[in-house]
């Protein structure tokens, strides 16, 4: 039943893209964010939805769709390299299986996201994709907030639509990205349009940011607190009332602390006690580990080197309550320990280069973003005001991922890759505005047949490319 | 039950997204760059 109704939606969609190709591009975010074909168990799970998605979006821009003056920016070239790169570490890699495995999804991230600012080039296209991206999030965040209110929540427990703790499915990944989506839901409920911010738009919004801060809860991940601290800060940089935003948000977690489930507490709580809790001390040992690994290995072991660290240490174990407390010292042997960071994740696998790309990836990003911004407010159009919004609520989605990439090897994460090709073809778009007179011959020729000015290519103003 | 029920809930408003973006013409032609670029093909603008 699951398979039929999936594969229906699947079709419909299909079937709406041959009026509009863009909605196939828009499709293939829902699949490859949702992965429906895991979801199933009968036919959907032979229909090779991913790879459908991905031709129809791609073959429906190079056929279909308008190409308004398609630009090849310096972050997509960056992309580029680091799709070079991976492959070329692939080729020396120390677990060559394992590392083919990761390249089959890290090849198809980085092309979609490097493509994805090909197809985005109107306002109502970003906000398309926006809304697919959020509301497809949103069915894996509505539905785990609502098994968490129900008490079905619980470290590694918490039951998803897949059950496989890989991807967005996995439960530090679904934490960021569900406070990462927070700006954006905000947006929505600004300047919205395919859904016009009316009450039941901005009470589902808040339901699902609601739906949001619950995800870390329910699956106790102590990134997604992190995360939510990071977007706490984040809304005092923009709110106007510092000191009373503060005070609400403090006495917000006083109030909802009694309603927390003790697992939770007792798991934040390790948070502080890093010397006593397994993983917070591998993660320290994993990142010496790497350190070491790039001396030896300075432009990287390839995907999944970290499978070759192995070390043994000793925690203490405290037994006993209230003053009878007794700590032992016990050694512990860990082998193939995950990176637990996306900036060792990078260091370890594509040595010193790849991770330089990266950060300068994600620098970029924040930049562009803040100059957009800027860009925005001091033009001061009231018809551009979601543009600089949608540029903050891209910045600090960005902002919450990399905080929440420090403690979790997500470097490739499909959903982040999107984000950043959503920021690369905001920041062209902007740059549009700066400079209108820079229109291609293309253009210039579409806008005279609307105009009925046959001579005007010929006298217009500006110099034509 | 709650994946299913979610699940018909969010695909629901997919489709009725897909359905509007659909009859939208601003989503292959921005009204906003349109006005730029027929305004600098009239002459509007100044070199």
């Amino acid at each position: 039943m699951t398979d039929l109704f999936l594969l229906g939606f699947f079709a419909v969609f299909l079937l709406f893209g041959l009026k509009r190709p863009f909605l196939w591009v828009c499709l293939y975010l829902y699949v490859d964010i949702l992965a429906p074909q895991k979801m199933g168990y009968g036919p959907i799970t032979s229909v090779p939805v991913s790879l459908i998605a991905f031709a129809a979006a791609f073959g429906g821009w190079l056929m279909l769709d308008r190409k308004t003056r398609p630009t090849f920016t310096l972050r997509q070239a960056i992309m580029l390299f680091l799709l070079v790169w991976a492959w070329f570490t692939m080729q020396g890699a120390q677990f060559p299986v394992e590392a083919s495995e990761k390249w089959d999804w890290v090849w198809k991230t980085l092309v979609f996201a490097i493509f994805l600012p090909f197809t985005v080039t109107t306002r109502l296209r970003f906000e398309a994709a926006a809304l697919v991206m959020v509301l497809t999030a949103g069915a894996i965040i509505i539905s785990g907030g609502i098994k968490t209110v129900l008490g079905g929540g619980g470290y590694g427990t918490l039951a998803f639509f897949i059950n496989d703790n890989s991807g967005i499915y996995e439960s530090s990944t679904i934490s960021t990205v569900a406070i990462a989506i927070i700006p954006l839901l905000y947006w929505f409920t600004r300047h919205g349009t395919v859904f016009p911010p009316s009450l039941p738009v901005k009470l589902f919004a808040l339901g699902l940011a609601g739906a949001c801060l619950l995800i870390p809860i329910g699956t106790e991940a102590r990134t997604g607190l992190v995360c939510i601290a990071m977007l706490g800060l984040l809304v005092l940089r923009e709110s106007k009332h510092k000191v009373l935003m503060m005070a609400g948000g403090l006495l917000l977690c006083v109030a909802a602390f009694p309603f927390l489930p003790q697992s939770y507490a007792d798991r934040m709580a390790t948070m502080t006690q890093a010397d006593e809790d397994e993983s917070a001390s591998t993660r320290v040992a994993v990142w010496e580990w790497t350190l070491d690994y790039v001396k030896d290995h300075p432009l990287g072991g390839g995907f999944e080197a970290y499978r070759a660290n192995s070390f043994t240490y000793r925690m203490p174990q405290t037994t006993g309550t209230g003053n009878m407390t007794s700590t032992t010292y016990e050694k512990v042997t860990d082998e193939g320990r995950a990176y637990h960071s996306a900036i060792f994740e990078m260091l370890g696998e594509q040595g010193w280069p790849g991770l330089g790309a990266w950060l300068l990836l994600q620098a970029l990003g924040l930049i562009q973003m803040e100059r957009v911004r800027r860009r925005m407010r001091k033009r001061a159009d009231p018809q551009l005001e979601w543009l600089g919004h949608l540029a903050i609520a891209l910045q600090y989605a960005q902002l919450i991922y990399l905080v929440g990439a420090l403690f979790q090897g997500i470097a490739w994460q499909p959903f982040i890759m999107m984000l950043a090709g959503l920021q690369i073809a905001l920041a062209i778009y902007a740059k549009r505005f700066d400079s209108p007179r820079e229109a291609t011959i293309g253009e210039r020729l579409a806008a005279q047949r609307r105009a009925g000015a046959p001579d005007a290519v010929a006298t217009g103003p500006a110099p034509l490319r | 039950m709650i994946d299913m029920l979610v699940i018909v809930a969010i695909h629901g408003l997919l489709l009725l997204a897909g359905y509007r973006l659909m009859l939208r013409e601003d989503l292959d032609e921005d009204p906003l760059l349109e006005t730029e670029a027929e305004a600098e093909v009239r002459g509007d603008r100044a070199p």
